[in-house]
């Protein structure tokens, strides 16, 4: 189990995170979903006990990653978002490192390298120097390192940056085995499509503040069923917000002189009367995108920007 | 302690799978010694060149008959003759300034008419193997043929040589500059092995290690022992190939070895705390090399003491490298001092000590994040 309660880290005047609360429990997938930036890092270092929190308290399994670092330690395992291995070794040697840093001796610890080996497909390629693998092989090696040792904790920071689809679906598929163990599984992404289809909850974060947290069905319902209509062209953003005003249950999300973002319920019927409307008013609509409810959208209603800008 | 095994046994595979990095590492010393070889062990090489002294006190037809041998083809390419007076021509060969000097006393043409015996000097330089015994060989050979000419005309006459290698004069070439090398050699396998530690931190492994349940003292403990054995195998390979194939005398192998080893690992600390010090990888080799290569060049590695002006050679073995360099020579020639040596271990293993505390704490503080 996680417990972050007030968490803030500061690099004198800049704040990287700014006083983030959420607990995660054993079993469940808990995101943390946010732009680049936005102090995913920050709070797993924080978490890991590889930052001191400047305020705040993280507590892992009961334990304060502070006061009682090595026990919090012991009971996690972390996949950092780089691939943090020895390329002249092979995955078995990596596995041993990393599985003896962790505390495992032999027979268990060959008994978990073959285990990890397998769920990860690596076993064909098990002796191989890392140097040869490919990008998405180097991912699951990485991942396999961070649970060889079965912890009840894992962290995963964007693990599956820079990784063809194919190992995605595996990586997913693997988060998703070691939840269901039982693992209390911390995983940000700046992905929402794997936001959606692997957590449990989330926590939208940006700037280093939680601005939503919750299950994916209670962070859809903020946006109450609402679309969001882009629209690019030339506008007068007063006019063009002036124009769309009377039009039933409509929101500007956002109006400059070349994009304007509408949030509004069936987008669809009403987009001849948007037309109509800013037509009206002078402006001229070049191209239009049509968004339903998603974690993206409510980014950007949240915080007015899309969330890989 | 297992994590710190396991930290050996990482580094040690690591180091081993670069085998272009290995055989440079182990190619220093040995190319040392098959040099050193060739210069002064043996043939294969081109004709050497010495100096030979004259000391013609008989002044006569038949005494230059004997040193105008020198000047004959192959001879004069291989030898300079220097015509000296007794006194300087001793002094210059005990100083081992020539590969020979030959003493020819008054009185040996009249030796020669009368066909009474005569005894010629030769004295040679015991640092140098071939021409000394040209020389004594050509010497030689020229009364062998006065006393042949002079018995065809009457009775055999004595005409002797008397070869009176001289006391060794300090070191040969070989023995000179090799402890210089290896201590160079030691020096630049411990500057590559320090900045192995931004590869370490660039692949992320220096953050995976700090959010485990494992001290970081293990992890620098693990590199420390793993560079020892690279020093250990380095040396003990050089040493016994310098001894074996150079010839050059090494009084305790054992003890050489040893400090070796402790001297570059207290370098390789040294250079890791520098290497942790900039702020970018490249910054950290440029920074490396800009506190070696000084050190090495003023602290004897590149030029042995002896061949330095004597104020750059007091201000050089002031220097930590000079300090190890020095202590390796005596350990060479078996003049230091049992407690002396238990001394400069006791200083390396303290001075290796403090500097481990130090680049730990800048790797737990700044260095990993």
């Amino acid at each position: 189990m996680i417990e972050v309660d007030q968490l803030r880290k500061a690099y004198g005047d800049l704040t990287a995170v700014d006083g983030v609360s959420f607990s995660a429990r054993p079993g469940e997938i808990f995101g943390l979903l946010g732009p680049n930036g936005a102090g995913k890092t920050t709070t797993i270092g924080c978490i890991s006990g590889l930052l001191a929190p400047t305020s705040g308290r993280v507590r892992v399994m009961g334990h304060d990653v502070v006061s009682e670092g090595t026990a919090a330690r012991q009971a996690l395992g972390v996949v950092p978002q780089e691939i943090a291995l020895y390329e002249e070794l092979s995955a078995i040697e990596n596995l041993k490192y990393w599985g003896g840093a962790q505390g495992l001796r032999n027979p268990l610890l060959a008994t978990r390298i073959q285990k990890v080996l397998e769920l990860t497909g690596l076993e064909d390629r098990a002796r191989e120097p890392v140097k040869r693998f490919s990008g998405g092989m180097k991912r699951r090696l990485n991942f396999a390192c961070g649970i060889v040792h079965q912890p009840q904790v894992l962290l995963l920071d964007e693990p599956t940056v820079g990784v063809d689809p194919q190992s995605r679906m595996r990586l997913l598929e693997l988060v998703q085995a070691e939840a269901q163990s039982g693992t209390c599984v911390l995983y940000t992404t700046h992905y929402m499509e794997e936001a959606e289809t692997l957590c449990d909850r989330l926590a939208i974060v940006d700037h280093g503040k939680v601005i939503a947290a919750g299950t994916l069905t209670e962070l859809r319902s903020m946006l109450e069923q609402r679309d969001l209509l882009r629209l690019a062209g030339v506008f007068q953003p007063d006019a063009a917000r002036a124009a769309v005003a009377p039009i039933d249950h409509i929101e500007v999300v956002q109006a400059d002189e070349k994009l304007l973002v509408l949030s509004l319920v069936e987008a669809s019927r009403k987009l001849p009367a948007v037309f109509a409307a800013l037509e009206a008013a002078g402006c001229e609509v070049r191209g239009t995108t049509l968004t339903q409810p998603s974690l993206e959208s409510l980014f950007i209603k949240l915080t007015g920007k899309e969330l890989r800008e | 302690m297992h994590f710190i095994w396991i930290s050996v046994i990482k580094d040690l595979r690591r180091w081993r799978r670069d085998p272009f990095a290995l055989a440079v590492w182990l190619a220093i010393p040995l190319a040392l010694a098959v040099m050193m070889n060739v210069v002064f062990g043996g043939g294969g090489g081109p004709a050497p060149r010495g100096i030979l002294l004259i000391a013609d006190e008989d002044n006569t037809f038949a005494s230059k008959v004997v040193a105008g041998v020198f000047h004959r083809d192959p001879l004069d390419r291989m030898l300079t003759l220097e015509p000296v007076q007794r006194g300087e021509g001793r002094r210059r060969i005990d100083s081992g300034d020539a590969s020979a000097f030959l003493l020819i006393p008054a009185g040996f043409a009249k030796a020669v008419n009368r066909g009474e015996p005569f005894r010629l000097r030769l004295f040679t330089n015991p640092s140098q193997n071939i021409l000394p015994k040209v020389i004594e060989d050509t010497v030689s050979i020229t009364l062998d043929v006065f006393g042949t000419r002079r018995a065809a005309a009457g009775p055999a006459i004595g005409l002797e040589m008397t070869v009176i290698p001289v006391k060794k004069q300090g070191k040969s070439f070989a023995a000179l500059f090799f402890p210089s090398m290896l201590s160079m050699a030691v020096w630049m396998i411990a500057n590559a092995l320090a900045g192995e530690i931004w590869k370490e931190r660039a692949l992320g492994a220096l953050r995976r290690i700090a959010v485990m349940p494992v001290r970081m003292a293990g992890f620098l403990a693990g590199k420390l022992l793993s560079a020892a054995l690279v020093f250990a195998c380095v040396a003990g390979t050089g040493l016994v190939a310098v001894r074996w194939l150079g010839g050059v005398p090494i009084a305790s192998l054992p003890a050489a070895v040893l400090w070796l080893m402790l001297a570059g690992t207290a370098f390789y600390l040294l250079l890791l705390l520098v290497s942790m010090s900039a702020s970018t990888q490249r910054g950290a080799n440029m920074l490396g090399n800009l506190v070696m290569f000084p050190l090495a060049l003023v602290g004897g590695c590149f030029f042995p003491f002896e061949v330095m002006p004597a104020w750059m050679a007091s201000i050089g073995r002031l220097t930590p490298t000079g300090w190890v360099v020095t202590r390796f020579s005596m350990i060479l020639d078996g003049s230091v001092q049992p407690a002396a040596l238990a001394t400069a271990v006791a200083g390396l293993v303290a001075a290796s000590a403090l500097a481990f505390m130090v680049t730990l704490v800048r790797l737990r503080r700044s260095f990993l994040i």
